[in-house]
């Protein structure tokens, strides 16, 4: 790991230099509705500084929410066309990322490649550099330090800048991150201090993840998930804004002649999500849907990849018509 | 090289006024343009609004949507209700900037055939000089790689 | 407002009262109180903008039968809307509001209930009217141009359909696959294809509580489609949504006059 100096007013000439060099650069752009979104831009002008969190994660440039996987197409000879866009994907740089989101691209990569990895997320993670800011500022819903993370943390980024007065802390983790700097090296000094506490938000700790592994398992049968759904309108807004949540549908969308095969986002919260065939739900109410979705960030993803896969960007709050708290959700269940 | 355009019209009709006004037109040997395409239904009550969008979801650059004239209805009173949701929906997609000539509405009875090959022709040359509903194709436009654009472009 | 509750709760004339309650950052959020005892976290002020009448829906809400229901005037006009669609047969719903004086006001009957709405009917929001205003000033070519970029953001999370009162169908054209009508992907055509679909099925029903923009989470101003069919429905055939037991639904009904001008 690396550690450098980047003053301030050179970081608009560093993304823009990543723009001159043909990279596409997805970063924090504040829309009309007063909403922060991860967009591709075209200079560091467009790019939004002064908020707490984007409303949807960035999960999209590696998992998009409507991706082609191939499209078919019969000819006049007969002979059929499958093709899809695996080669063509352009280098990405996803800047301005919460350390909460880039341990959501962490979990991305754990679930998505462990095991069978999946060609489509590969193809676009291979070509995606991160580069993460610090939190200076924090709200009532951010949570990361209650699931082994903290505003300055390192995991899942390639490049974390800390901001300071005039100057930024630049951690360069990964050699992707490297190959970055070094495509501007003339703007970058040296240093071997790095103090960063003093810069970084304090958000409030609920719960500590030792003390939820301890009590999660006896959670599943208590009473108290009813009362934490019944807010719950079951639509996909949590599942939609979070940055781990990785369920998906695969539709055909065409006709005998031609067409295409996407995968789409799908969440467990919707009441059709678990329907079967015969007509079936075994997740026929909302109290088993919920239970189910906290039951998997908080336990099953901690069992079966070995990491929690809620990083308490607190997104799910902000976005739900209820204003469902997740923290607040597993402390009573616990208990 | 490629073709002069020629656009896709689908025509929603009913059964028994516009599709018999229709076959007029075929007995009677009239000539009209060969760019579109119908599609019967016992009433024009029984049109919805989503049968439209599926027509433009498919490629449709034109829609011609007619049934039978005020108080004619086979089934009484199946147009009127039709009327009332055709005036809704062509004010709900000009809200939502659809280029609403692009659909024709109009009564047409079955002893009309010169009136339905007029309509048809007149439609035809409207939506031709309108050009392809490339605006439709072109909406599938996502900003994460460019390669989505080579996909809409296709 | 928390006494009543506490009373009704104790004396049976409720089972389950949806009303609101505040969280850890002071927004006021939809809570559902079963006791007497639970009555003192209720809150209500302007910031209560949830129309908790869409719980009406709710498998969990229509077991408990007897219900109490702290409302703003939006709520009350959905709760009118839906009587007049029959859809709360199986309830017993007492109202709980707060008037312009501030003063609580309990309603205890369905000819209550339409007595107090057509008593206080609102007028269109201000900020409802600049913006459709706006866009109807826009050319348009330049209002295509706006709702491709609003709604190239939409994700089809449906948060818009779930928090929506009217939206009740078990089964929605959007889970009907065969055949597809609607796209369940996020493409912006989908999701043109979506809104328009829904604002036509909420012509003539929907009372303008504006949920639905609220709290989408893509920020996309959804309520000003549905906004805008109700003025043109209101201006063409007349009638109001959530005014009376008995609202004729314009979509099911039709007049010997209704504009022609546009049919060849």
């Amino acid at each position: 790991m690396e550690l450098k100096l980047l003053s301030t007013s050179d970081i608009a000439v560093f993304v823009d230099g990543l723009l001159k060099a043909g990279k596409v650069v997805v970063a924090p752009v504040l829309k009309q509705s007063g909403k922060v979104f991860f967009k591709p831009v075209q200079s560091f002008a467009e790019v939004a500084t002064d908020y707490i969190q984007t409303a949807f994660s960035a999960k999209e440039v590696v998992f998009p929410k409507v991706e082609e996987l191939f499209t078919y197409q019969h000819n006049e000879d007969g002979s059929l066309d499958i093709k899809d866009q695996l080669d063509r994907i352009p280098e990405t740089v996803v800047w301005g990322l919460r350390p909460c989101d880039a341990a959501g691209f962490d979990y991305l990569n754990q679930f998505f490649l462990k095991e069978n990895p999946d060609v489509y997320f590969k193809a676009r993670y291979d070509k995606t550099t991160l580069v993460t800011v610090s939190c200076s500022k924090c709200d009532e819903s951010c949570f990361c330090t209650s699931v082994d993370s903290h505003p300055g943390d390192t995991k899942g980024s390639d490049i974390l800048l800390t901001a300071m007065d005039g100057k930024c802390y630049v951690e360069v983790i990964t050699d992707n991150g490297l190959a970055l700097i070094n495509s501007a090296k003339e703007l970058f000094t040296s240093t071997d201090t790095l103090s960063k506490e003093a810069f970084l938000a304090k958000p409030a700790t609920h719960f500590s993840m030792d003390e939820i592994k301890d009590k999660i398992q006896y959670a599943y049968a208590s009473a108290e998930w009813k009362h934490a759904s019944m807010g719950c309108y079951s639509c996909g807004a949590c599942a939609f804004a979070c940055p781990t949540c990785t369920c998906f549908d695969i539709q055909d969308e065409g006709t005998q002649d031609h067409g295409k095969r996407v995968r789409c986002w799908d969440a467990c919260g919707m009441s059709q999500f678990t329907k079967h065939a015969s007509g079936h739900n075994p997740r026929n109410t909302q109290t088993e849907r919920r239970r189910q979705r906290l039951m998997h960030k908080f336990k099953y993803s901690v069992e079966n990849l070995g990491v929690v896969s809620c990083v308490g960007c607190g997104r799910c709050i902000r976005v739900c018509p209820s204003h469902l708290n997740i923290f607040e959700n597993i402390l009573s269940v616990m208990n | 090289m490629a073709e002069p355009f020629e656009p896709k019209i689908v025509a929603f009709v009913c059964n028994w006024c516009t599709y018999a006004g229709a076959d007029l037109a075929g007995t009677s040997r009239t000539k009209y343009e060969t760019n579109v395409r119908i599609i019967r239904f016992p009433c024009t009550g029984r049109i919805d609004f989503m049968l439209l969008i599926k027509a433009f979801q498919n490629g449709a650059d034109g829609i011609i949507v007619s049934g039978c004239h005020p108080n004619d209805c086979h089934y009484t009173s199946g147009n009127f209700h039709a009327r009332r949701r055709w005036i809704v929906f062509k004010s709900m997609l000009d809200f939502m900037g659809f280029p609403t000539e692009r659909i024709t509405f109009s009564w047409v009875s079955a002893a009309e055939g010169k009136k339905w090959a007029e309509l048809v022709n007149e439609t035809t040359d409207s939506v031709r000089a309108l050009g392809p509903f490339t605006e439709y194709k072109n909406l599938d436009f996502t900003t994460f790689n460019q390669m989505d654009h080579e996909a809409i472009a296709r | 407002m928390q006494d009543k509750a506490a009373e009704l709760l104790k004396n049976g004339t409720v089972n389950l009262l949806i009303g609101f309650s505040e969280d850890l950052g002071k927004r006021p959020v939809p809570c559902f109180i079963e006791t007497a005892e639970e009555a003192n976290i209720l809150v209500f002020n302007q910031e209560c903008k949830n129309n908790l009448s869409v719980y009406l829906h709710k498998k969990e809400v229509k077991d408990a039968v007897k219900i109490g229901l702290v409302s703003n005037i939006a709520t009350l006009r959905s709760v009118m809307q839906l009587l007049s669609e029959n859809q709360l047969w199986s309830l017993t719903i007492t109202y709980l509001t707060v008037n312009t004086a501030g003063a609580l006001v309990v309603l205890s009957s369905a000819e209550e209930l339409e007595a107090y709405v057509q008593a206080n009917f609102p007028t269109c929001r201000a900020e409802d009217k600049e913006m459709l205003d706006k866009l109807n000033a826009m050319t348009r070519a330049e209002r295509w141009a706006y709702w491709k970029d609003q709604l190239s953001e939409c994700v089809k999370c449906y948060a818009c359909r779930a928090v929506c009162p009217m939206c009740y169908c078990t089964v929605c054209t959007t889970e009907c696959n065969q055949p597809q009508w609607i796209k369940t992907s996020a493409e912006t055509s989908g999701n043109f294809e979506y809104h328009t679909m829904r604002a036509m099925h909420l012509g003539g029903r929907c009372i303008n509580c504006g949920e639905c923009g609220r709290i989408c989470p893509a920020g996309i101003p959804v309520h000003l489609l549905t906004a805008q069919m109700n003025l043109e429905i209101e201006q063409e055939f007349g009638g109001k949504t959530g005014w009376s037991l008995k609202s004729e639904y314009a979509m099911n009904s039709f007049k010997p006059g209704d504009k022609e001008n546009f049919i060849k």
